[in-house]
Parts: C-alpha cells; structure tokens; sequence
C-alpha cells in the first residue's frame, strides 16, 4: 500500500527532470540571442493600444466586466478593445524593450466602476492562465484582506502550471495582494533608466527592483509621457522574464527567481 | 442628552412593545419591535460619529500642500455607486470650485490609481491633453505635475489624495511617494472611522443576530440589518449642531434646549 500521490515516484512513471541550469548563471547564458519570440505574456492592466510605436501588433486579449449574475462575478468580453487610461499601454512598451517579439494579450480589467474589482483582476488572471500565458504582469493590487484567499488560490494555480506571476508592490508599507505571496515576483521601482539593470532584495516580500522613477513611458495617442510608480517596475521584469523563457522555456518559476537572483546587477 | 430624546422615546416604545407580547404569551420575533430598532440604529451611527472628520481631511491637505509646497491637493471619494469620484476637500489653486466636482473613475490619473490600487506620478501632465482636460474641468487649473495614491485601508476602498505641482519633495532619505503615502494613511483612517459609525447601526443588527438564542430571531435580525435604512444625514447634521451648542454657555444652552422642546412639542401636536 502506498499513501496517495505517491504513484508519481515510482521508478515506471516517474519523469526526468529537465534542469537546464548552468553552475554559472549568466546574461549570455540565460538570454543571450532571445527575443522573447514564442512566449505568452499577458499585459493585466488598462487595456493596450496596439496602434502605439512598437507594442503591436497584439496575440490577443479579452475584457473582464463585473457582473453578479456571472458564475463567478465577472463576465470575459474576448476580442480587441482600446486603452481606457494609456498605463496598459505604457506597460506593453516597457515589455517590449526586453521582448520585442513575444505575443502580448491585453487582459483589461479596468472599468467604469470599482465595485468587484478584486474579483474582476482575479478572473483576468484565470483568463490568462486559463488561455496558457506564461507571465503575467499585474500592475494593480489591493490592500483588501477579503481578497487575500481568492489570490492565493490563484498564483498557487499558476504556480502549478509554471506561470509566472509579476506584481507591483502598494506604495503603502502594508500587504498587498496579489504582490504578497512568496511564489509571485514582486516588484518595486529603483532609479536608473536601463532596461536590463535590475536588483534584487534580500528581505523580501518585495524582491526585484526595476526602473520605475522618472521614465519617459509610452502613453495614449502615440504619445510618450514622464511617470513615476512601482506600476512601471513590474513590466520591466516581466520583459526580463519572457526573454530568458523564450530562450528556456521550461523554467519553474522558483529556477525563474533563482536565475534572476544569479542575474541580478548587486549580485556577488 | 437633549439629542437622543426621540431615539430614548422610541427605544421605550419597542421595550413595552417586546413586554406586552411576552404577557399576552407572544414568542414569535417581534417584527414592528425590528422596525423601530432598525430605525434607531440607522440614526444612532451619525449621531455618535466624531465630530471635525471634514476638518481633520482639510488639514490633511493644507498640512499636503505646504510641505510639498504644492499649487493644490485633494481628496476625492468614491460615490456610493462607485463610479465616480467626488472632490471632498481641497486646498491651493481652485479649492473652492473643486469640492464637489465629480469625475468618472474610468478617466485620468486619479481614476488609474484608485482602481490600480497603486500610486502614480506623472510630470508632464500636459503631454495628456485628455488628462490635462479632465483635471482642469475639475479644479479649473491645468497642472504640469500630478501624484496620485489610492486611499485604501484592508477592509475597503474609499477614494484618492492628489498633489497638483509640487515644487518641494520630502525631507532627505523620504522620497515624494513615502510621504504622500503617510498623508494618505492618515486621510484612510479618519474616513474609515467616520464610515464605521454610519454603519453602526448595521454592525449592531449584525452582532445581535450572531448572538440571538433562537434560529428564527436570529434570521429575522439578519434579514433586518440587510435591509436597515440608510444613516440619516439630517440626524448628524443637529448631532452637529448639538455639539457646536454644546461650545456655548450655560444660558444659551438652556434657550436652545427650551426652543427645540418647544418645537418638539409642537410637532408632536401636529402628528396627532
């Protein structure tokens, strides 16, 4: 008799593992001659404006609308849709600095009310997981404890299918979700414009940080504007991310953050 | 206190109500009893709400726009709907015509933060000819700088704080951000200690419900404190008045409480 789940060890079934990892991570290994071509990457934010210098053309995209008469309290719209702000659009920029030809879907969850709005980000993530997105970039957060459970569900869930899950941290020194939990990589903003020049924290919860102060970021009308939040930190990891998957795919999000860390510019 | 003496009355009558049930052998939930103590709860939260929770969000942002020494800042709450934004207080260039002003929460920069959940600068407003509009139709000055925060506490959203202009940052070592995040927490608890006593009434419902011995009455106060009435702004508006009463000196304190018992009596004729 064995107890349960381990049928998967037995020497029949039991799958090798494909590792890929180097003893000596570095740039050249991990990204060198990648443009993020093949990986999925969905943009969770305000919408993106394709027709923006750079970011188009979109893989597609789909809008989440809270309805309480849906299953789960919010409906999915598929289709094209235009930016409601121009951060969406500001973020697919920054992605795209990294990972030029990565496919980029536009999940909006931004609306004309705030009521559900945990719930709608929550089904924007099930959409993207649902629709096999490899990263995600969730520029948005809430401070809302009701949610704590619901998005911990959720990036478990992505954890399981290797999703990799990019958060921007609350400017406020308090929890916020979905950039709290430990399988997330959690982004703040450090100064320095460069794309490629990332740091990473030894006290976590938040653990990269990104350029995010003082950018001159993509905006609405093709226009470029001068912004500053730990919003515009998340994509640039999220572009990092999508370049080394294009070159491994097969990277667990906990080899992502261990690669990263290797990468890091205060990396000894 | 003077104030409370309707609710006192009302509180009596559903008592004596609830006794003479239990006398003619009545055990079933006394639901007029409800009514009226659905009603006392609705008015009980805004009379008991602390007073000066306007004033205190006011010094929150003269007390914002000095130390940025910023054009203008505002607070902006959501609307009970939750769609717009409704300037409550405001300080520096256009204070005046800004409270009030209402803007949808799918527009500009204000509407990204509280629906992001996240802070934001942006420093060439300008370059956003839409956003440039949508501020200025609100304050009636066109800003080259904005910082917005979300005002959000663990259990719920309430609104945004914004700085127009600021021309000075934070002390050495606090960035414009961290500081502005410290007005906003403050600016969140004031508002969510104001909320908690409008929805006093509710909580209580809910409280009772959960300890209610029996299952029927337990629903029946359920039921009740979904669908207890709103909190009755005109109650807090006297409650105001009472405490503002309350400055003045014995004397004019015993005019006012004769003129209001007057006019209680008097009403009280004209129900009849």
């Amino acid at each position: 008799m064995k107890p349960a789940w381990s049928w998967q060890f037995d020497r029949a079934t039991l799958q090798r593992v494909e590792t890929s990892l180097p003893t000596a991570i570095t740039r050249e290994w991990a990204w060198e001659g990648s443009t993020g071509a093949g990986v999925k990457v969905a943009v969770i934010d305000s919408g993106i404006d394709a027709g923006y210098p750079g970011v188009g053309p979109l893989a597609g995209g789909a809008v989440l609308v809270a309805d309480a008469d849906a299953p789960r309290g919010a409906r999915v719209i598929e289709g094209p849709h235009e930016d409601l702000f121009g951060h969406g659009t500001a973020c697919a920029a920054i992605i795209r600095q990294a990972a030029p030809d990565a496919d980029l879907y536009s999940v909006r969850v931004l609306g004309e009310r705030l009521t559900g709005r945990g719930i709608v980000f929550a089904e924007g993530m099930r959409w993207a997981l649902a629709n096999g997105m490899q990263v995600l970039n969730m520029s948005l957060s809430t401070s809302r404890v009701e949610y704590f459970g619901l998005f911990h569900e959720i990036v478990d869930e992505a954890y399981f299918q290797r999703a990799m899950v990019v958060c921007a941290v609350n400017n406020v020194r308090a929890p916020s979700y979905p950039s709290q939990y430990a399988s997330v990589f959690s982004v703040a903003a450090h100064e320095g414009r460069d794309p490629f020049h990332f740091e990473y924290n030894t006290a976590p919860p938040v653990e990269f940080g990104a350029p995010g102060i003082d950018l001159e970021v993509g905006w609405l009308g093709g226009r470029t504007i001068r912004a500053t939040g730990n919003s515009f930190a998340a994509p640039h990891v999220t572009g990092l991310i999508a370049r080394i998957l294009g070159k491994h795919p097969g990277l667990t999000p906990f080899q992502m953050k261990t690669v990263l860390l290797a990468l890091a510019d205060n990396a000894r | 206190m003077r104030a409370s003496r309707p609710g006192r009355l009302r509180l009596r009558v559903a008592a004596e109500s609830v006794q003479s049930r239990f006398d003619m052998g009545d055990t079933s939930p006394p639901y007029d009893v409800l009514s009226d103590l659905s009603q006392l709860a609705a008015d009980l939260g805004p009379a008991l709400r602390p007073r000066g929770n306007d004033e205190l969000l006011q010094a929150i942002v003269d007390t914002a726009r000095v130390v940025f020494d910023a054009a203008a800042c505002s607070i902006a709450l959501l609307s009970e709907r939750e769609d717009e934004l409704v300037c409550r207080v405001a300080a520096g260039s256009g204070a005046e015509a800004t409270v009030g002003l209402r803007i949808p929460v799918d527009r500009g920069i204000a509407g990204w933060a509280v629906m992001a959940g996240q802070s934001i600068a942006i420093d060439d407003v300008r370059q956003d000819p839409r956003f440039a509009a949508d501020i200025a139709e609100t304050t009636g000055y066109i800003p080259n700088s904005i910082m917005a925060m979300p005002l959000e506490s663990e259990r719920a959203t309430f609104g945004v704080i914004e700085v127009l202009d600021r021309r000075r940052g934070g002390a050495e070592g606090v960035d414009d951000m961290e500081l502005l995040a410290r007005f906003a927490s403050q600016a969140t608890l004031a508002i969510e200690t104001s909320r908690i006593f409008s929805s006093l009434g509710q909580a209580l419902f809910e409280s009772a419900a959960l300890v209610a011995p029996g299952q029927e009455l337990r629903d029946a106060l359920a039921q009740r404190a979904a669908q207890a009435p709103r909190p009755n702004a005109e109650l807090a508006e006297l409650a105001l008045l009472f405490h503002d009463l309350g400055q003045l000196g014995a004397d004019e304190r015993r005019v006012a409480a004769q003129i209001a018992e007057d006019f209680l009596a008097y009403a009280r004729k004209r129900r009849r």
